[in-house]
């Protein structure tokens, strides 16, 4: 099994909670991994630890990008991006005042480096660059069919939209990993058809997913395997079928009747 | 009605060159219009910090006064050229902005916001208190005005003649600030529309994304810091070389209040708004300083003045006067190819 992402042993402590206590799973390249659990299970905590926003307290985060099984727990979210994980966030973060196309752009500061003096002198590198940004953002955006809003500021976008965005934002740095923290909220029905779509093709991009997500139809219909968090412990781990029969998982999220679902 | 808004712009700009030269021009208001551009370099300075990085500055007058002092005690001691200045005042103003925000950019809003104001204080306490370099409280006289001196032109080509032209009255200095405020701006507007302008409105609009967008915060914050405080440092070395006269209690907190009122009037973030703000708050502070005492009120009446401006525009067009931010992204070459493009995939 090639795995590109091994979380081993992490917990997280803030204060006297423990948010995440001694979890452990691989995530193999190529596939979808679903990461559910009740509100406050630590789903998000597990993702800030792997985006560098969190120092997990104990346990190794190892990451294969370039290197295989590099150690990154604890090292700074510019890092991991440059590492080649991203992530879009629960409650959408986009930079608001700005333009679709420059949030996009934002995206491919780690992949570019004209710097302070490139950017007075306007040099001929630095303008090269600057073409080559504004393509690579047009075809991100294009991508998750944003293209032709590009030049509208990105909060008239529609709820959906900007979603997507944080999506093209994420992958316009190059993923290898990408880490979507319930991109299918609040979308209505049409549009998680299209999210559904949009994240198969991003798999195709030799992208791999993870995925924290409460529409469990949309889970268990995407993910290749599931990982369930339950008040910081990992409590089951295996393929759809499996963890929707677990007595465990049923008592502490899907609730009785989900088996029969 | 684009056309309209060209030719009047190319108008005033000719004005503006113009006045000088006029029979009519007056001393008075050459002077208010080099203090103004003299404000409006320190407006676009200060700007990069709240406008595009979303960082509270109350100290901003430190590093217009190191700027003046660095020149002023440089022309003094050194007899130095005022072309060689002002680099020097520049690059340290930059350093101390370095120093400062090395340890402290990492604190965020309100304690950020104390630190910078600390700061201010400690300069005007050091230049006031440290009489050994800085003559104190009774300021630093005497200092030569700008000159150009191109002597060694003249030898080179063989003339044994003094070719040196010393600034004299306002007219020099105001074509000097003109072309200090239009390199300035030049130089905000290409960095607003670059990737480090980029990453600075990532900052102000949301770190966390930002940060995971691949920024490197600190040392971002750090970039903002240095040009920001080397503007503020070459304002001040004009206007020591300009006014020949520096003292402590030209650098005092209030100086710092009146350039943040200048650019939250004007926009925050938005470079045209901080010129804008620069001339309103200015152009108000002459009237006042002439109307308030007639009135029989002191003058320094007038800060209550700013302080009503202030609450009127919050209360009004909290965004200030222009409130686009990122203009010049939307006005560069790149941009419109881009849009010309989107439009004819539109109508295919």
């Amino acid at each position: 099994m090639d795995a590109i992402l091994a979380v081993d042993g992490v917990s997280k402590r803030f204060g006297g909670l423990m948010a995440l206590s001694d979890v452990s799973f691989t995530v193999e390249r190529g596939t979808i991994l679903g990461l559910i659990g009740p509100n406050g299970a630590g789903k998000t905590t597990m993702f800030n630890c792997v985006a560098g926003i969190y120092k997990p307290t104990d346990g190794r985060i190892l990451f294969s990008g370039k290197e295989r099984g590099q150690d990154v727990a604890g090292s700074k979210p510019e890092r991991m991006t440059a590492l080649g994980v991203a992530r879009t966030f629960q409650n959408i973060r986009l930079f608001s005042s700005l333009t679709v196309l420059d949030n996009v752009r934002i995206g491919r500061h780690c992949r570019t480096s004209s710097n302070f003096f490139g950017a007075v002198l306007r040099t001929r590198s630095q303008r090269a660059e600057e073409r080559r940004i504004i393509d690579a953002a047009m075809e991100c955006l294009d991508f998750v069919g944003l293209g032709d809003l590009a030049l509208s500021a990105a909060s008239s976008l529609s709820y959906g939209d900007q979603r997507r965005l944080e999506i093209a934002r994420a992958l316009a740095t190059e993923p290898r990993l990408l880490l979507l923290d319930e991109p299918a909220a609040g979308m209505n029905p049409k549009e998680t058809e299209a999210l559904v779509d949009l994240i198969h093709a991003i798999l195709e991009r030799d992208v791999t997913v993870v995925l924290i997500e409460h529409d469990m139809k949309l889970v268990m219909r995407i993910c290749a395997r599931l990982v369930v968090l339950d008040h910081g412990v990992k409590i089951a781990d295996g393929s759809p079928r499996e963890v929707r029969a677990n007595p465990d998982v049923i008592e502490a999220y899907l609730g009785k009747g989900a088996a029969h679902a | 009605m684009r056309g309209t808004v060209t030719t009047l712009k190319y108008l005033l700009a000719a004005a503006a060159l113009a006045y000088p030269l006029m029979p009519f021009r007056d001393v008075y208001v050459l002077h208010v219009l080099v203090l103004i551009m003299v404000y409006m370099v320190l407006a676009m300075g200060l700007n990069i910090l709240p406008g595009f990085c979303g960082l509270l500055d109350l100290g901003f007058v430190g590093f217009y006064g190191i700027g003046a002092y660095t020149a002023g005690l440089l022309t003094i001691h050194y007899n130095m050229s005022f072309w060689l200045i002002v680099p020097l005042a520049v690059l340290n103003g930059a350093l101390f902005g370095v120093l400062l925000g090395s340890p402290t950019l990492r604190l965020v809003g309100d304690y950020f916001a104390i630190v910078t104001f600390g700061f201010s204080e400690l300069v005007v306490l050091f230049l006031t208190n440290e009489i050994w370099l800085t003559r104190g409280p009774l300021g630093v006289p005497g200092i030569a005005p700008v000159s150009i001196d191109v002597t060694w032109l003249a030898s080179l080509l063989g003339i044994s003649e003094r070719w040196r032209y010393a600034f004299r009255g306002e007219a020099p200095y105001y074509y000097l600030g003109m072309a200090m405020v239009l390199l300035v701006y030049v130089v905000m507007r290409r960095l607003e529309d670059s990737r480090l302008g980029r990453a600075w409105l990532a900052i102000r609009e949301d770190p966390m994304a930002a940060a995971s967008s691949g920024i490197d915060l600190f040392a971002y914050k750090v970039i903002a810091f240095a040009v920001s405080t080397g503007i503020g440092a070459l304002a001040g070395a004009f206007f020591a070389r300009w006014t020949l006269f520096i003292s402590p209690d030209m650098f005092k907190f209030w100086e710092s209040f009146l350039v943040l009122c200048m650019v939250v009037l004007g926009g925050l973030g938005n470079i045209n708004g901080a010129l804008v703000g620069a001339i309103i708050l200015i152009a108000l502070g002459e009237v006042l300083r002439v109307a308030l005492p007639k009135l029989g009120l002191p003058a320094e009446t007038r800060f209550l003045a700013y302080g009503l401006i202030m609450v009127l525009i919050m209360r009004f067009r909290p965004g200030g006067i222009f409130t686009q931010v990122a203009e010049s992204t939307m006005q560069s070459g790149l941009i419109k190819e881009l849009r010309a493009k989107l439009a004819a995939r539109r109508t295919a």
